[in-house]
């Protein structure tokens, strides 16, 4: 039977904007960013969850919200059962044990006057109950930067001595120093050239195959997506509007944003390139997000009712949902 | 009827002087683009791809040093051009270049109205010496640009501030710039690497039409493999200082000739399915002080021989128009370069 990780129910985390006492006391002028508007989902344990969507979709901030480094509005996340929401300050850090996040700037959380080895021993340092094993914490080091290929030298260097992509493996050894369950990785290649994305990927794809960790896997890069997700969502505007098997959404591609994105994939080789749909202007803002459904600015197949009517997220079958009125039959 | 190249950079070679050590970050670099082609240029960072745009530009660190060569640009040699006339008649005149974080590239305390009548301000000048129009007479044309760029509501965008537009928006600016000055020559490095694939396809449409419509010739610098299988004519590889392949998009990508470009190639995620492992190229580009001896890639190539560690392979014409620079290749003929 397969076990999910995590459950999400209607989680919404919203920014409150505004400035003076005004909008404080009566609301006047306060502007509300709906970053995650609603969004539940499940990721199974031991398998990766990869969400797309554009810039400023939520991603980040539903990832970010589930480690509760920003607060939900309301909503449920469980996490093997038990609500993060809901967790007291001792809960949280046993938590955050358990679960781990690989940052999108990884030379931006690394502390520049530390050195490489200092940097990964710190959450062993952490750690509330002693291991078993009377391994040393240099020892333990030295293992986990053997473990994403690094020179154990790199324990005694500073950040900025790595290319792009060793820190990127740096901050992987990291994350896995508690053993994780749960991984978040927030565009996890980005920046990085073509061979160090895939030196990178392999990584990861073994880390998993050997440790059976969960990934949540938080890139715009879509055949990355489909090349490393088992399961997937598509976020727009603070809502996912299409989610199901990697491999179903990227056959019966039901949600016209999704169809545009995947049309917008350029593609190497010219046989199985397909026609782009162009996607006009950019996502609007958050603040004031249109009526109905909120794509309808750009979507090619709008019509009436998407502008009277908010689409619900409708299961199409196979666990693969969509919401758009077109499939509303 | 032989057409002549906009642009021809002939055996270009630069170091960077580093105290004692000397990096060669182009070596030999030879290529021309004609006039509304798009050439593309991949390859691993490090290689020299940022170097070349900088190079053409003489926009070089003081640390640089042109060895040999020259660059023919509509058939003048910008080496030997005086720093005025590159500022005054070249930069952002007739060759623009675009960089990966276009907040940089636009002044964060002008309007976008400013910043681009000032450029067509100067073009106007430099077309009618002895004239000298208020700004005010260019507003009009600039929100001509800005609509041509795909802006929606240009007449009220144009007055607001770099911070007030998205990354997206930021970049088609910069095109709209591009195309207000006249510019015939477009160096794109890797001008939409931090963007959207949304955004992205939107740019590179914008991009393409310019080639086409304006008969600009643009240099493209990606790692983006799939985004020059759409948009460039002709594909240049680069690995360590050095050209490795070039030819015809379909060419190189649908039956390249270099291992190198084959590597590439098989590392991408989209090659490859869900629970396969991708091919990484083992080992690092070297450093360019220290390269290694023979063909510089035969420490990584998984193809390579005895001879590949004693001779330099040659940039050779292997097919018609279709040039690459590999030992094995050039000796026996075509080879399959099948790293997995
Ligand atoms: N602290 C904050 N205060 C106000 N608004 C915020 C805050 N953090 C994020 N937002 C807004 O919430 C929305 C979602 O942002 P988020 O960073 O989650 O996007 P994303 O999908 O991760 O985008 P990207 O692909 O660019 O990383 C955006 O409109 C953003 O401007
Ligand atoms: N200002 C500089 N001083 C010294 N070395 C430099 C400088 N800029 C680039 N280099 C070196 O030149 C080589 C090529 O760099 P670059 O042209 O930026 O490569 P790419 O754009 O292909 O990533 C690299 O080894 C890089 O470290
Ligand atoms: S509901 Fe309407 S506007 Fe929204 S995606 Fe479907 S067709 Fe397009
Ligand atoms: S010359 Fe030799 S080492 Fe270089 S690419 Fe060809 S086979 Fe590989
Ligand atoms: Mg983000
Ligand atoms: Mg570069």
């Amino acid at each position: 039977m397969e076990v999910e990780l995590i459950r999400i129910r209607n989680l919404k985390t919203w920014f409150f904007q505004g400035k003076g006492l005004l909008s404080k006391w009566f609301g006047q002028g306060l502007k509300i960013v709906h970053a995650v508007d609603g969004v539940s989902l499940t990721i199974r344990k031991g398998h990766t969850f990869g969400l797309v969507g554009e810039s400023g979709c939520g991603k980040s901030t539903l990832g970010n919200t589930i480690f509760r480094l920003v607060e939900p509005l309301e909503g449920e996340i469980l996490f093997q059962g038990r609500d993060v929401v809901k967790m007291n300050q001792k809960e949280l850090r046993r938590f955050r044990q358990q679960a781990q996040i690989i940052f999108q700037d990884q030379f931006g959380c690394m502390n520049p006057r530390m050195t490489v080895g200092q940097i990964i021993a710190e959450p062993l340092m952490m750690r509330q109950r002693e291991p078993e094993s009377q391994k040393s914490i240099e020892q333990e080091v030295a293992e986990l930067l053997n473990s994403v290929n690094l020179d154990p030298d790199a324990a005694i260097k500073f950040p900025n001595e790595f290319s792009g992509g060793q820190a990127r493996r740096i901050g992987v050894a990291r994350a896995i120093a508690l053993n994780p369950m749960f991984i978040m990785a927030d565009e996890p290649t980005s920046g990085l050239d073509i061979s160090t994305a895939a030196t990178i990927l392999n990584l990861m794809q073994d880390l998993q195959d050997k440790l059976d960790i969960t990934y949540l896997w938080v890139s715009h890069n879509l055949n990355q997506v489909k090349y490393m997700s088992d399961d997937m969502g598509v976020m727009y505007l603070g809502k996912m509007v299409e989610m199901g098997r990697t491999s179903e959404v990227f056959n019966h591609k039901a949600h016209p944003y999704t169809q545009a994105l995947i049309s917008a994939v350029p593609r190497v080789s010219s046989e199985q390139q397909e026609q782009t749909i162009f996607l006009e202007g950019e996502i609007p803002s958050p603040i004031n997000p249109p009526s109905g459904c909120y794509f309808r600015t750009r979507c090619p197949q709008v019509f009436k009712r998407c502008e009277e009517e908010e689409p619900p997220l409708l299961d199409l079958g196979g666990e693969h949902f969509c919401a758009c009125h077109l499939h509303d039959a | 009827m032989i057409s002549e190249p906009l642009l021809e950079v002939s055996n270009l070679t630069l170091d960077y002087n580093l105290g004692n050590r000397k990096m060669r970050a182009l070596d030999r670099i030879s290529f021309s683009l004609d006039k509304g082609q798009v050439l593309g240029v991949a390859g691993e960072s490090g290689c020299g791809k940022s170097t070349l745009g900088l190079a053409i530009l003489r926009l070089l660190p003081r640390v640089a040093e042109i060895r040999r060569g020259a660059v023919f640009f509509n058939g003048t040699d910008l080496l030997k051009l005086s720093e005025k006339q590159m500022e005054q008649e070249i930069r952002g005149q007739k060759i623009t270049m675009i960089f990966q974080v276009p907040q940089n590239a636009l002044n964060p305390v002008f309007k976008i109205e400013t910043q681009m009548t000032d450029i067509l301000r100067v073009q106007d000048k430099y077309q009618n010496p002895g004239t000298r129009k208020p700004r005010g007479d260019f507003r009009q044309q600039a929100i001509e640009r800005l609509e041509s760029t795909g802006i929606a509501d240009p007449e009220a965008r144009i007055s607001n501030y770099p911070f007030e537009f998205s990354g997206g928006m930021k970049q088609r600016v910069m095109i709209g710039m591009a195309l207000s000055s006249g510019t015939s020559l477009l160096l794109a490095d890797e001008a939409t690497t931090a963007l959207d694939v949304t955004i992205e396809a939107q740019i590179n449409r914008l991009i393409t039409k310019l080639a086409a419509e304006y008969g600009t010739s643009i240099l493209y610098v990606t790692h983006n493999l799939g985004v020059l299988a759409e948009m460039a004519d002709r594909i240049m590889i680069m690995y360590a200082g050095r050209i490795f392949e070039m030819g015809q998009t379909r060419f190189v990508l649908g039956d390249p000739r270099h291992p190198y470009s084959a590597a590439l190639l098989e590392s991408l995620p989209s090659r490859q399915t869900r629970g396969k492992r991708l091919l990484a190229i083992p080992g690092f580009v070297p450093p360019l002080d220290r390269l290694p001896s023979g063909c510089s890639f035969h420490p990584r190539c998984a193809f390579a021989e005895d001879i590949c560690r004693q001779e330099v392979p040659p940039l050779t014409e292997v097919a018609s128009g279709h040039w690459s620079a590999c030992l094995l290749d050039q000796k026996r003929g075509r080879q399959k370069w099948k790293w997995s």
